[in-house]
């Protein structure tokens, strides 16, 4: 599914932000990406969705090779992939529908396939009686479940989460959980960034741990620590 | 692209229309003052033009035939057949002695009452003529004696009528540049109130012709009201101040043909979403690398 070798990235003002990171993620699985501020965690996801290039090294979404893709085969890559942020990313004046249906109105989706799918995911996320809402009159965690609906709406085979529980109370923060453990059930690949030991420690699903761009462990079921 | 996608990008260029209305009627104001600039630059121009060629109308070049030339109508056949020249007129040696008396204001100018006065042609020329090559045919003409006109006038009418067409080509070019780079100014403001938008359009997999669209149709929108509303003011001042200076239109010609009217709003409105859809594109450029 997801291949990294040798990665590197530096940044031009000289910040090595990756340096030299192989693994890979197969189909289905669930992968923590943890590590300190400045690991290279989002980074990483960047690389994933071409946000960034890499410096050196090959980085392969489906066995393609994503370091050098031409400007429209990004956008097409990016809708192979579901990306979800800390800060949720959503616009402010479309409302739930609006904003999950966006996704699905780049690809120039039918009016009846958008229709079709923003409900079915509405209902996944169990947002279905806010579909005509704005964000804000929105809960953070709600707000979070609109960005996820959004990043499946395309039927997506991987899923990066970056920070998801990030500015959510701990309670909220399971049930974003709990709604990422049933997508990665239905055969979604989830790779998620995160700082939240409670959350990784709890899960025991396959870390992956950076420190200073370099990676330190990878542990099927490990806990946030190598002694946890 | 599909007649759906093309409905979302008008709809979406509406909502961002309205919903940005502070900033829409900004960059209208400002299209429409610097379209007007434009306008007003264009008439002043189309004016002084028309000046200078009523001008030209008026230089005329004399050709006086030799004493007894036995076919004055093939000389004049000759003459219209001169490249630069628009008409040909036979002023007889009578007619010439009756004008000369008219304009020196004395009867029985002749005492003798032979009239010296040989016959003539008067050439005028179109706008592009060169009098000094037409002068010069002329007077090759067989039966041609001599051929006159006002060189010293003709020389300052041409160098006005050469300065006033670069001096107007490089305001009408820098009114043109200054209006695109205010335009692009203004829109840049609105995309860049809009960046999360591009962002998040681009990183559900838009490309950039998508993100690119909607903006491109706002610029073209508003481009378009901004030169109606520039036309609205400007026909409407213009045919102000023409009917003012009817009185004076003998010293201060205007011109105040449909024609006009017509080149003004082709102008202001190819212009209009010229700079609308120039000022979307290169304000869009930075920001959709994402």
């Amino acid at each position: 599914m997801l291949v990294a070798k040798e990665l590197t990235k530096i940044y031009s003002n000289g910040v090595i932000a990756l340096d030299q990171v192989s693994f890979s993620v197969e189909k289905g699985e669930f992968v923590f990406l943890v590590g300190p501020s400045g690991a290279g965690k989002s980074t990483f996801l960047n690389l994933v969705i071409r946000r960034e290039v890499p410096t050196s090294g090959l980085i392969a979404v489906n066995r393609q090779n994503i370091a050098y893709l031409k400007k429209k085969e990004i956008a097409y890559l990016r809708r192979s992939i579901g990306v979800i942020f800390q800060d949720y990313k959503l616009l402010p004046q479309k409302t739930v529908y609006e904003n999950v249906a966006f996704a699905l109105e780049v690809i120039e989706a039918s009016s009846r396939t958008i229709k079709e799918r923003v409900y079915t995911v509405l209902e996944l996320v169990g947002l279905l009686n806010k579909a005509h809402v704005f964000p804000a009159e929105l809960s953070g965690g709600e707000q979070q479940r609109v960005s996820l609906a959004r990043a499946l709406v395309n039927r997506p085979l991987l899923l990066l989460a970056d920070e998801p529980t990030g500015n959510l109370d701990p309670d909220t923060s399971w049930e974003i959980m709990e709604l990422l453990r049933e997508i990665n059930r239905r055969g979604t690949t989830v790779i998620m960034a995160t700082h939240n030991r409670e959350i990784v420690d709890k899960m025991r699903k396959r870390v992956i741990a950076l420190d200073h761009g370099r990676l330190v462990r990878d542990t099927p079921k490990g806990g946030y620590n190598l002694e946890t | 692209m599909k007649p759906k996608t093309f409905g979302y990008f008008l709809r979406e260029a509406l909502h961002g229309l309205v919903r940005n209305r502070l900033m829409t009627l900004t960059a209208m104001g400002i299209i429409t003052i610097g379209l007007f600039l434009f306008g007003l630059f264009f008439l002043i121009a189309a004016n002084f033009r028309y000046f200078t060629t009523l001008t030209w109308e008026e230089v005329e070049i004399r050709v006086f035939l030799e004493p007894g030339v036995r076919n004055p109508e093939a000389v004049g056949r000759k003459l219209a057949a001169l490249p630069g020249v628009a008409k040909v007129t036979f002023v007889s040696k009578t007619e010439g002695a009756a004008a000369l008396e008219r304009m020196l204001g004395r009867k029985n100018l002749f005492l003798s009452g032979e009239n010296p006065l040989p016959d003539a042609y008067t050439l005028a020329l179109k706008e592009t003529a060169d009098p000094q090559e037409v002068t010069e045919l002329a007077a090759k003409i067989s039966g041609v004696e001599e051929v006159v006109f006002g060189q010293d006038f003709v020389e300052i009418l041409q160098m006005i009528i050469h300065f006033t067409l670069v001096v107007g080509l490089i305001l009408l070019t820098l009114t043109a540049l200054a209006v695109l780079y205010i335009v692009v100014n203004t829109i840049q403001l609105t995309v860049y109130a809009r960046r999360k938008e591009i962002e998040i359009m681009k990183l559900v997999g838009a490309t950039d012709s998508f993100v690119r669209w909607p903006f491109l149709l706002e610029g073209v929108i508003l481009g378009l009201l901004g030169a109606g509303l520039a036309a609205l003011i400007l026909t409407e001042a213009y045919a102000f101040l023409v009917q003012r200076l009817s009185p004076y239109r003998r010293f201060l010609p205007l011109r105040a043909d449909r024609e006009l009217q017509v080149q003004l709003m082709v102008v202001l409105f190819a212009m209009g979403l010229f700079f609308g859809a120039c000022g979307s594109h290169l304000s869009l450029k930075r920001h959709l690398k994402v």
